[in-house]
């Protein structure tokens, strides 16, 4: 029988078990690599630097997960702030701003493909948009887990899901018809 | 095209944008950076305890005068009512296997959050 997330936390915590966080980081390095991909608007090279250094700092740091939240929530946490602090080094954290935002609307700018052009409109958004997006409408996770993973108000979440959602769907009206 | 479809339709295009990463060696690489597990104080605890009470055991037996106390106390131990012999035993044996509960519930209450 195949062990919860919470089975090989477990065998982590008691005897330091290594191939029981293997196992773990199998499970779940596609989405935490999928939202830094995301979130570092397509550097895959940085995106898996940043997870590899998510995931050591989940081991490290395992005892301060106390099964409150899904170990996934407790995971992006982890990637969120990994990627927070490399963007504030790099000073990035910055999304872009609403002028920016609307100027790289023409049409012109677009390549052809649904994927392609939801991929490029979800760049285009503001750094705590696009956030709540990914996690909220990409990943699954309800708007109270999206705001620990993000550490800001319930309310902010679902206000930045909104208009992210609006955006997006300005964008790509012309699919969604 | 109502907003309740149109968002669903979104949402269901954002996770189909989305494809499962293949782990190409991400995992190997991440295990060959975490730290390596260190000699726990669990294996050492045990060790500690019996080197200390050998020592001390040693030290008493020396200072005692090889001892000699053991053998009065031995025979003040032979005066004691078997009643009460056989009450000590049995209240340090329920007091030990209360302790063994509590540490076993302990532990799966533990395990299991």
């Amino acid at each position: 029988m195949e062990l919860t997330d919470a089975g090989l936390v477990a065998r982590v915590l008691v005897d330091d078990d290594q191939h029981a966080f293997g196992e773990l980081v199998r499970r779940h390095q596609s989405t935490v690599r999928g939202l830094l991909r995301q979130l570092t608007r397509g550097d895959f090279a940085l995106a898996d630097d940043l997870a590899q250094d998510a995931f050591v700092r989940a081991y490290k740091n395992i005892r301060g997960f106390r099964g409150e939240a899904k170990f996934s929530t407790w995971l992006y946490r982890i990637a969120y702030n990994c990627f927070r602090e490399d963007a504030r080094r790099r000073k990035e954290l910055v999304g872009i701003n609403e002028e920016q935002w609307q100027a790289e609307q023409d049409p012109q700018t677009v390549d052809p493909g649904l994927r392609h052009d939801l991929m490029h409109a979800l760049s285009l958004l503001p750094l705590h948009e696009r956030s709540a997006i990914l996690l909220c409408c990409q990943n699954g996770l309800s708007h109270d887990e999206a705001a620990r993973v993000l550490e800001i108000p319930l309310g902010t979440v679902k206000t930045n899901v909104l208009r992210g959602r609006e955006k997006l769907k300005k964008t790509l009206a012309v699919w969604a018809q | 095209m109502n907003e309740q479809i149109e968002q669903d339709w979104l949402d269901r295009k954002l996770q189909e944008a989305a494809p499962y990463i293949e782990d190409d060696g991400f995992t190997a690489r991440v295990l060959q950076q975490l730290p390596t597990p260190q000699l726990r104080w669990q294996f050492l605890r045990p060790l500690i305890l019996v080197g200390m009470s050998a020592f001390a055991s040693a030290l008493t037996y020396v200072l005692s005068d090889g001892g000699r106390f053991l053998l009065v106390e031995m025979f003040k131990l032979t005066t004691i009512p078997t009643l009460w012999v056989v009450a000590f035993a049995l209240a340090s044996g329920m007091l030990v296997m209360a302790g063994g509960i509590f540490a076993a519930m302990s532990k799966t209450a533990h395990l299991e959050s």
